[in-house]
């Protein structure tokens, strides 16, 4: 009983904090307005990285985290043309020096890439072409075919004019229906749709979407499509070996392009985790950018509701001075001039919230086009309303603690007798 | 007189002494004083006597120097921050010269403040509040703002702020200070109603015939008790 009265003396004290806030109310939003800008930009940047974070996972799907592609230039943001201009094309032939030599490697393949306009009827559109081998099917990553069957080593052999589609080529010529059997014209040659992937979605790989693909034998490739392009080797192995058989392959290639020793590699070995220290990287300045932005917002709005805590201390001495003679121990004017701070930290945070909100909406009905309709996944969720109100409780009980303490051991005759 | 009183009060050798450094101030100067239930007392004597000192160390808001302070069988002098403002909440009622009435609250919120500290619930809270304005005469400005009460009003809510927890004690200094004389007439035959309905009131006055109305009269020079009939 004696605890429930306790609590209850304490929200009274809450209420009358509340109440001189609502009496100051151009002062506490101006005040607040601080809070407002951290929350917002701490949001958006953690939304953002978030969301770079999950396109990247599906990226690292998409090349797989056990497999190891051997190309003319690193996969590297920091690309310097001009040193990789002069390297030589990837020979298929290598292929052969490492199937035969290396200890990691369990599968290969040969992976020819171009773009080319793709049509049916009259609906056009740019897909991304790969050449490989029927071995690529167990090599596929981040999708598999959901539909339809790959191409089989007599149609490799034969060189027939059959694909695999991506999971846009539906939507985009057949209005959602089942495309197996259909033929579209690539680079103006006939093909036969035998098999349909499954959606990856949007992914950090050039294009953007991991679906506007198109899959045939490398065999078909060659000898239909001259256009620019080039040449990478699949090389499949297991997630725990890939640093291993990067060294490997890294001396087969070598041995197979009879490069002298001490001369520098004409290839690149390439693998996901690579890609993945670079993107860190990348996110971790933003974060980091974003975080400087908001803790200096924070920390700019902690002494804006400190300096106006204190104003409001000197302007309502005589008030404290009163209450205290009525019986208000320190704790109760502790206990208000807290809630006042903590009250106008909230009223920031939520006006952010509010702020994030509309973004979200905004963002949502504005799809971004060139990323095929999908928007760019700011998330609002129940977590986030608990962690700003989190951290506007814990801003203002710092920012108000020192004026909240003041106002709280004041002599109460001092107190009443100030003008 | 002769009728035995409950004491209530008891002071006892009670110094207040401000150390400025070069100059030692003693505000009180070895005072004893006992009040009794029902007394009606009032205080006089010349600006910086001490009158306000002694009447802030009665109604703990200070604590003094030296000396021995028993509130019933309360010793007040050794209590900290916490009790005092306990007995200030539960003990007393403060009637202030400039009324110290709240200016964003009404006269209901007003008289509500002293209760907001004590444990009661809200219905019991506006009951009392409600009582208390009924008792000095306001209980059709229950819901006026301060700076839209005359000067005597304003005092009026004071008063029943004073009385809303039924202190033990009522404290006024200068309570007619910043009042015309109708006003000032009015506030003290509230006190002399309030005395005959079994009040304890002790009051700070420069005036004589203010003083006069009181059943007890106090004057201090100089920190030390002059006079006490
Ligand atoms: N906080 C303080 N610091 C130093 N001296 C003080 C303090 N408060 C009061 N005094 C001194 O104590 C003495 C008594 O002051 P007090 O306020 O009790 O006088 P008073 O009798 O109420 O005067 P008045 O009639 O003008 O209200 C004065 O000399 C005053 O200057
Ligand atoms: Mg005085």
């Amino acid at each position: 009983m004696e605890k429930l009265l306790e609590m209850n003396n304490f929200f009274k004290n809450i209420i009358i904090g509340l109440f001189s806030v609502r009496s100051n109310l151009t002062r506490v939003i101006l005040t607040a307005s601080g809070l407002t800008i951290g929350i917002f930009t701490v949001s958006i940047v953690s939304a953002a990285v978030s969301s770079i974070d999950k396109e990247f996972a599906k990226s690292m799907d998409y090349y797989g985290n056990d497999k190891v592609y051997v190309g003319t230039w690193p996969w590297s943001f920091d690309f310097d043309w001009w040193k990789y201009r002069n390297r030589p094309k990837i020979e298929e032939s290598s292929l052969e020096y490492i199937t035969q030599y290396s200890e990691y490697i369990t599968d290969v393949s040969i992976k020819k890439n171009t773009w080319t306009r793709a049509t049916y009827g009259n609906k056009a559109s740019w897909v991304q072409l790969n050449g490989v081998y029927p071995s690529y099917q167990d090599m596929l990553s981040g999708t598999k075919i959901e539909n339809g069957r790959f191409f089989s080593q007599n149609e490799w052999d034969l060189q027939r004019r059959v694909i695999i589609v991506g999971g846009t080529v539906r939507d985009g010529f057949f209005q959602g229906k089942d495309p197996i059997g259909k033929k579209i014209r690539l680079n103006n040659v006939t093909f036969e749709i035998i098999g349909e992937l499954k959606k990856q979605g949007i992914g950090m790989v050039p294009g953007g979407t991991l679906d506007n693909l198109v899959i045939m034998p490398s065999t078909t490739f060659e000898r239909i499509l001259t256009r620019w392009g080039f040449d990478e080797l699949v090389l499949q192995t297991s997630p725990e070996d890939i640093p291993l058989a990067k060294e490997e392959v890294g001396m087969i290639m070598r041995v197979a392009r009879k490069i002298p020793p001490g001369d520098d590699d004409n290839f690149a070995v390439n693998s996901a985790d690579a890609y993945m220290e670079q993107f860190n990287t990348m996110k971790n300045a933003i974060a980091g950018m974003g975080f400087l932005v908001t803790g200096i917002s924070l920390v700019v709005s902690a002494i804006g509701i400190m300096n106006v805590m204190f104003v409001s201390v000197r302007e309502r001495t005589r008030e404290i001075g009163l209450r205290k003679a009525m019986g208000a121990t320190n704790f109760n004017i502790l206990t208000q001039f807290l809630s006042e701070a903590v009250a106008i930290a909230i009223i920031g945070g939520s006006v952010g919230i509010a702020l994030i909100r509309l973004t979200v909406f905004g963002l949502a009905s504005f799809p971004i086009p060139n990323f095929n309709g999908a928007t760019l996944p700011i998330s609002f969720d129940l977590l986030l309303v608990f962690y700003t109100f989190t951290v506007c409780v814990f801003i203002g009980v710092l920012a108000g603690l020192i004026p909240a303490r003041t106002a709280a051991n004041l002599n109460p005759i001092d107190a009443l007798r100030d003008e | 007189m002769a009728k035995s009183k409950k004491e209530i009060i008891s002071i006892q050798s009670v110094s207040k002494i401000y150390n400025l450094g070069e100059t030692v101030v003693k505000a009180l100067d070895n005072v004893s004083l006992s009040i009794y239930d029902n007394d009606y007392i009032s205080i006089m004597g010349p600006s910086g006597s001490g009158k306000s000192t002694l009447m802030n160390i009665i109604g703990c808001l200070d604590v003094p120097t030296k000396g021995k302070y028993k509130f019933k069988d309360e010793l007040i002098s050794e209590m900290d921050d916490n009790q005092l403002a306990n007995i200030r909440n539960e003990k007393i009622g403060f009637v202030f010269q400039t009324f110290n009435l709240l200016p964003k609250l009404n006269a209901m919120q007003n008289v509500e403040v002293p209760l907001i500290y004590s444990s009661l619930g809200r219905k019991e809270r506006i009951e009392r509040a409600e009582e208390a304005l009924h008792i000095v005469g306001l209980q059709d400005r229950m819901t006026h703002k301060p700076n839209e009460l005359s000067g005597g009003q304003r005092q009026r809510v004071a008063i029943a702020r004073a009385l809303v927890n039924k202190p033990s004690i009522i404290l006024a200094d200068e309570p007619t200070g910043n009042l015309d004389s109708k006003s000032g007439n009015e506030i003290l035959k509230f006190f002399a109603k309030l005395h005959k309905d079994g009040n304890t009131i002790i009051m700070v006055t420069h005036e004589e015939s203010v003083a006069k109305l009181s059943k007890r009269r106090i004057d201090i020079f100089d920190g030390k008790i002059a006079r006490d009939e």
